[in-house]
């Protein structure tokens, strides 16, 4: 118990995660009999596919102080020359080029923020057009469709109860990039530059290495999530998936990062995306129409931020009456010495 | 032999004038605005006639509006919001609603239709829709203006007002009957062949740009972006500052919305996600415009004129697509190269004038 409480308090954010992950699913196991099943636990797991990459991509983005703004359109791109080639060239191959493409497009964009040393929004919002007009020209507007079925029943068989090969996949990835950002170097040097830019420039870190691994890795999980996406339904849309940047962000910042930088985690990235996949899968339940689950997204967004911003404020605040208290002390302490020092004979 | 070497020379003076006045971005800018009008001219059939210019300067005009809009937003160095399209689609729900709702019948009284009346119902919906819009800046520029992230609070009021405005609207369209009070902002024309909507692009251009240049509001949003930290200083916070800016950029998009509802008598929230324009979605064709002008998004540089002139020029390059037999897919596409090959450029020629943040 004093463990737990210790943990706690060294960890408010994952645990405030871990909170509200937990009262959304009883909310919903309450309120709807089916939602606590088997059946639902694997449509939830479905889901953890897409989104889980879209929120662990966006995480590591936010941990380096940066948003990628391009993922949805990156996304689409990847199902749209999934879906596309997978007639004619075989799903592996084209899988393999789909994420051969947006891993590329992520290095690219890395590159040119840290060497012109723009701000991420900034080039994204471009590539975010671009890559919705490359989409549209690769799909020539229209919408793709598999012929071949096989490959969409292969990719959600069910295997131990809750998981498909998508989110064993997605899983997998997950631990790899956990250890990565734990473990390694380069991990450690994304949180560097995140959370305390100019020192760790200061400090030789170079922008450029981190900055390409962390849109590397986002370009890579977008890839893999338009991959899954476009596999999964057999059709692709140029101009889809623009809802996936609302989800992640939102997972993102439930699962505990700060906008500044440098705050987060690989699993405060997976239980941000288990929560706003309950509240979802749980709303479907409900037949809640697909603008009102985005609405409820926005708020729950805006709520988290409220919360972050109000809390630093908070902090500041704190801060300042802290060391107005401690300069009054002091100075009472002074003025005590120097009556005393006045009333002392001699 | 010595008369061609007094017209170099003067062309070299020329180019030596041009340099010391102007700054590379605008040189930039306007020679990549010659190269393609003129190509352009060159290769496209009907393309340099009165009527196709009047086309494209009307093309440029919502779209402008808003950008001018969002101009603000980014001078003062929030970056630019998400949301616009949002708060437009919210806008245009709300004003169809109240054109068509039984008790904002002022037009028809006794069963005769009356210019007052029509006017009288237009302004009553056209009134309540920028407060309806007001409200929605403020609450985002008060949230702003705390300290949250600008991206992120309008990325969630973006799914926010979508919401709302769906809900309102059951997600159906929203249609009213014509004659209606909103004909002349989207359909009339007061000057002869020129429609009251370039009009209205024309004089809120000038206006933004006389705020901009001349008031103490304009000059205190170009500090507060350039330095935030002078403005606090010299008590300008960005409190204040980020409040006024969205009030400002969602006005203009409720506004472009009245328009765009003129011309259509109707309403729907996906107006301005997939059926505007060319390129699909609405807030990154006006975040395109505000770039493509050449303006700082870290705030503090630029100017609403960049604004209009990015709006206008990207209107003439996907006009000449148009006109050339494109695809969206081409032309969705180069407007993104725009987009890029402009950040690109502009970020190499500012290089080292500002401090990394």
């Amino acid at each position: 118990m004093e463990r737990l409480k210790h943990w706690v308090t060294e960890n408010p954010d994952l645990s405030f995660a871990i909170l509200l992950a937990v009262s959304v699913y009883s909310f919903f196991a309450i309120t709807e009999p089916l939602f606590f099943t088997h059946r639902t636990g694997f449509a939830i797991m479905e889901r953890f596919a897409v989104l889980g990459l879209v929120g662990l991509a966006l995480t590591l983005c936010i941990i380096a102080g940066e948003i990628d703004l391009s993922i949805g359109s990156n996304a689409a791109l990847a199902a749209v020359i999934t879906v596309r080639f997978t007639d004619s060239l075989g799903a592996i191959n084209a899988l393999l080029i789909a994420l051969a493409i947006s891993t590329s497009i992520g290095i690219i964009q890395g590159y040119f923020i840290a060497y012109l040393r723009i701000r991420a929004i900034v080039l994204t919002v471009g590539t975010l057009m671009l890559l919705r007009g490359v989409a549209l020209f690769a799909a020539e507007e229209k919408t793709v469709m598999l012929t071949d079925f096989r490959i969409p029943d292969f990719i959600s068989t069910k295997m131990f109860v809750y998981f498909s090969p998508a989110s064993i996949l997605v899983i997998f990835m997950f631990v790899l990039v956990g250890l990565f950002m734990t473990y390694t170097r380069y991990g450690r040097e994304i949180y560097a530059i995140g959370g305390a830019r100019k020192e760790a420039l200061a400090s030789g870190i170079s922008l450029k290495r981190p900055m390409i691994i962390v849109f590397a890795i986002s370009g890579f999980c977008a890839g893999l999530g338009g991959v899954i996406i476009g596999l999964r339904s057999g059709t692709a849309q140029a101009l889809g998936l623009q809802y996936l940047l609302l989800a992640g962000t939102v997972a993102a910042f439930i699962g505990g990062v700060s906008i500044l930088g440098g705050k987060g985690g690989v699993i405060g990235a997976a239980i941000g995306t288990l929560t706003v996949n309950f509240l979802n899968t749980g709303l479907v339940f409900n037949v809640t129409p697909a603008f009102m689950v985005q609405m409820y997204l926005g708020i729950l967004l805006l709520v988290v931020i409220m919360f972050q911003t109000g809390s630093r404020l908070f902090e500041g605040s704190q801060r300042r009456s802290q060391l107005l208290q401690d300069a009054d002390r002091r100075r009472s302490i002074l003025a005590d010495k120097i009556a005393r020092l006045r009333n002392s004979p001699g | 032999m010595s008369d061609t070497a007094a017209v170099s020379a003067t062309g070299l003076n020329i180019i030596k004038r041009i340099r010391r006045d102007h700054s590379p971005v605008v040189i930039v800018m306007v020679g990549l605005f010659l190269v393609v009008l003129i190509s352009g001219a060159l290769i496209t059939d009907d393309f340099l006639t009165w009527f196709n210019v009047k086309t494209i300067i009307r093309d440029a005009a919502l779209v402008g509006i808003m950008a001018i809009g969002l101009t603000f937003v980014t001078l003062s160095g929030n970056f630019f919001l998400l949301s616009m399209k949002e708060i437009a689609a919210l806008s245009i729900i709300c004003f169809a609603t109240l054109m068509g709702a039984d008790w904002n019948q002022w037009g028809s009284a006794g069963g005769e239709v009356t210019t007052f009346g029509l006017l009288a119902t237009f302004l009553v919906a056209f009134m309540i829709t920028m407060l309806v819009a007001t409200i929605a800046g403020a609450a985002q520029g008060a949230l702003i203006g705390l300290g949250g992230n600008p991206i992120v609070v309008t990325l969630g009021a973006a799914g926010l007002f979508f919401g709302i405005g769906s809900w309102w609207s059951d997600n159906l369209v929203v249609s009213y009957r014509r004659p209606h009070g909103a004909e002349w902002l989207g359909t009339g024309s007061f000057f002869g062949d020129i429609p009251n909507i370039t009009v209205a692009f024309i004089v809120i251009a000038v206006v933004a740009e006389l705020v901009l240049r001349y008031t103490t509001f304009g000059r205190q949003v170009y500090l507060v972006g350039a330095n935030r930290a002078a403005g606090r200083a010299t008590g300008h916070e960005n409190f204040g500052m980020a409040i006024k800016c969205c009030i400002i950029a969602s006005v203009c998009a409720a506004f472009v919305a009245v328009a765009f509802s003129g011309q259509v008598s109707s309403a729907h929230v996906n107006y301005f996600s997939s059926e505007f324009g060319s390129s699909g979605d609405m807030t990154i064709m006006v975040i395109a415009i505000v770039m493509v002008g050449g303006n700082s998004i870290m705030g503090g540089y630029g100017s609403t004129l960049r604004t209009s002139l990015g709006a206008i020029f990207i209107s003439t390059v996907d006009n000449m697509m148009v006109l050339n037999g494109f695809n969206s897919g081409a032309r969705v596409l180069a407007v993104g190269l725009m987009i890029v090959f402009s950040i690109i450029v502009f970020a190499l020629v500012r290089r080292g004038s500002r401090a990394v943040e």
